[in-house]
């Protein structure tokens, strides 16, 4: 039976509390998690990790979130995501939404892509198949 | 004429209490900090007993926003005392702090390790005789804490302050084990006279009242085994003293430069006049038995401050209940203060407080200033039974009135590290 929704929503939420140390209630689907909920480097591994515990997944390296495409350089240039960095973001994260950031694919602005709904797209994904 | 330091604000979690002033009426009326170990199930170990910080939680407005969610447990500490101390002194808010003339040089011991999870993956991945490191890569890197790895690092404790207060000065910590945080006051006044810095926070931080922590103090025969008269076990200078009481916490001081605290209008609770800082160079865990390195460390001291033997009011001692350092910490007295060593009291809080091992130094500095305000002697807890090797006076259970101008604070660890402060009433 696939796991509805608000209970993925209810699971993440949870990791996400343990793991950032924020109120229950700053955890909403739009919430980014560098911006609104504070995360730093070292707090995508611990959520990849403890996602991996809650819903008894295996998140491969550079599957939820980007790992080294910002090192390529036919990926990017002058700071922004080349047409072709960002084809190949989209087809491997059909988890991120990028109907916003695609008008301007700032590097500096990708943080912003990843919010509590990203998360919750890619489990559902995950163990919905 | 070189640059003056000052001390404009004190805090601190100790097993006696989590603020500067319960604490000190504590080991005023000579409580004891002791109780069996709660953080882990010590009951099968020698000492089953400790000096635990109680029913501490990390207070808000620290707790809010997750800056500190993976914090270690000495880091919380030091963070409550951080705060009780910064907010003390009025710094932050004086319209006078630089934040880049602002730093930080801490005794803070190492965090706890990720101990569970690494001691699980041993056993999964065990080989008879051998770790099959095929089977651990297997393992590792699903279960071990990311941020268990970072935090344990000794300059965490420092990073913390630094993001929480806002400082971008000088960041040292030092690892002198149990002399850590002494040295670590010592080196931050310097750091003012050279300039480098306008202020400073420093102290000390450690807790190492785990399983790890416990067997390596219990495999050196270092600890107090009375777990029948816990409440008196740590015993300073008293002839049946049988090791120290581990303890932990967390102390803080704010070090300024003297003018920027006279321009301010800060309250200056004391100033630090000397520092001195020795080597034994004789062994790993035995003291020089002629107390020479101590020697030298306060002799540095009494250099560096300018002062002579006869206008030390007060020693506070390391005194920490093994046979060993009283009685050298005796020798190293006498040897600096030849017959004055009589007429200079002497007293150990590790009686009440037990041992904080890195905190140690600065929270004993932390009371030194206290009693230099107050005018009394805290007292040596539980001394009963004079050892003719321990011939000194000290301040036996009772607070003492005194006239205290200059006090004097020992440190000593293992290794043969010995650090001195000296401080004055202002």
């Amino acid at each position: 039976m696939p796991m509805p929704q608000e209970e993925v929503l209810d699971k993440v939420r949870e990791t996400l509390v343990d793991a950032l140390g924020v109120d229950e209630e700053e955890v909403t689907p739009e919430a980014t998690l560098t911006g609104d909920l504070g995360a730093e480097s070292i707090d995508f591994l611990d959520i990849v990790f403890r996602l991996e515990k809650a819903f008894s997944i295996k998140i491969p390296p550079g599957d939820l979130f980007p790992d080294n495409i910002l090192n390529n350089p036919q990926f990017v240039e002058n700071g922004k995501l080349t047409q072709a960095g960002l084809a190949t973001l989209k087809q491997s994260m059909p988890h991120v939404d990028f109907s916003e950031f695609q008008a301007d694919p700032d590097v500096n602005r990708m943080p912003e892509l990843f919010k509590v709904q990203t998360i919750v797209n890619y489990v559902q994904n995950k163990v919905n198949g | 004429m070189r640059r003056r330091v000052v001390i404009t604000g004190m805090g601190c979690v100790t097993p006696l209490g989590h603020d500067v002033n319960s604490t000190w009426e504590a080991l005023l009326r000579g409580d004891s900090g002791m109780a069996p170990v709660t953080i882990f199930n010590a009951s099968t170990f020698p000492a089953s007993f400790c000096a635990e910080v109680k029913n501490f939680q990390l207070p808000q407005p620290l707790a809010a926003g997750g800056k500190h969610q993976h914090a270690g447990r000495h880091t919380r500490f030091t963070l409550a005392a951080a705060m009780e101390a910064w907010q003390a002194s009025g710094l932050g808010e004086s319209g006078h702090f630089d934040p880049d003339r602002t730093g930080m040089y801490l005794g803070s011991g190492e965090g706890s390790l990720d101990f569970d999870n690494f001691t699980s993956l041993l056993v999964d991945a065990w080989a008879g005789n051998r770790l099959n490191t095929v089977r651990w890569g297997e393992l590792a890197f699903g279960r071990m804490n990311v941020h268990r790895e970072t935090e344990q690092e000794g300059n965490m404790v420092v990073a913390h302050l630094a993001a929480e207060f806002g400082l971008r000065g000088p960041a040292f910590n030092s690892l002198t084990a149990c002399a850590a945080s002494t040295q670590a006051v010592g080196e931050a006044s310097l750091l003012i006279r050279r300039g480098d810095a306008e202020a400073m926070l420093s102290g000390g931080a450690h807790s190492m009242i785990h399983p790890y922590g416990v067997t390596g103090f219990t495999r050196l025969t270092a600890l107090s085994t009375r777990n029948d008269q816990m409440q008196t076990a740590s015993r300073p200078f008293d002839m049946t003293r049988d090791g120290f009481v581990l303890g932990e916490g967390a102390s803080i001081l704010i070090l300024e430069e003297y003018e920027l605290a006279r321009r301010r209008g800060a309250k200056m609770l004391a100033e630090v006049i000397g520092y001195g800082s020795s080597a034994d160079a004789f062994r790993i865990t035995d003291q020089d038995p002629q107390g020479e390195g101590a020697a030298a460390g306060m002799r540095a001291a009494l250099a560096d401050a300018g002062v002579g033997i006869d206008q030390i009011d007060y020693i506070s001692a390391h005194g920490t209940s093994t046979a060993q350092n009283d009685s050298v910490e005796t020798m190293g007295i006498k040897a600096v203060f030849g017959q004055r060593a009589y007429q200079v009291p002497v007293s150990s809080m590790k009686g009440s407080i037990g041992h904080l091992i890195a905190a140690a130094g600065a929270t004993e500095m932390i009371t030194c200033v206290l009693a230099l305000r107050d005018q009394v002697i805290p007292p040596t807890a539980n001394y009963r039974v004079p050892d003719p090797e321990c011939d000194l006076d000290y301040v036996p259970n009772q607070p003492r009135k005194a006239k205290l101008e200059t006090v004097m604070s020992n440190s000593f660890g293992f290794g043969g590290q010995n650090d001195t402060l000296i401080i004055r009433r202002i």
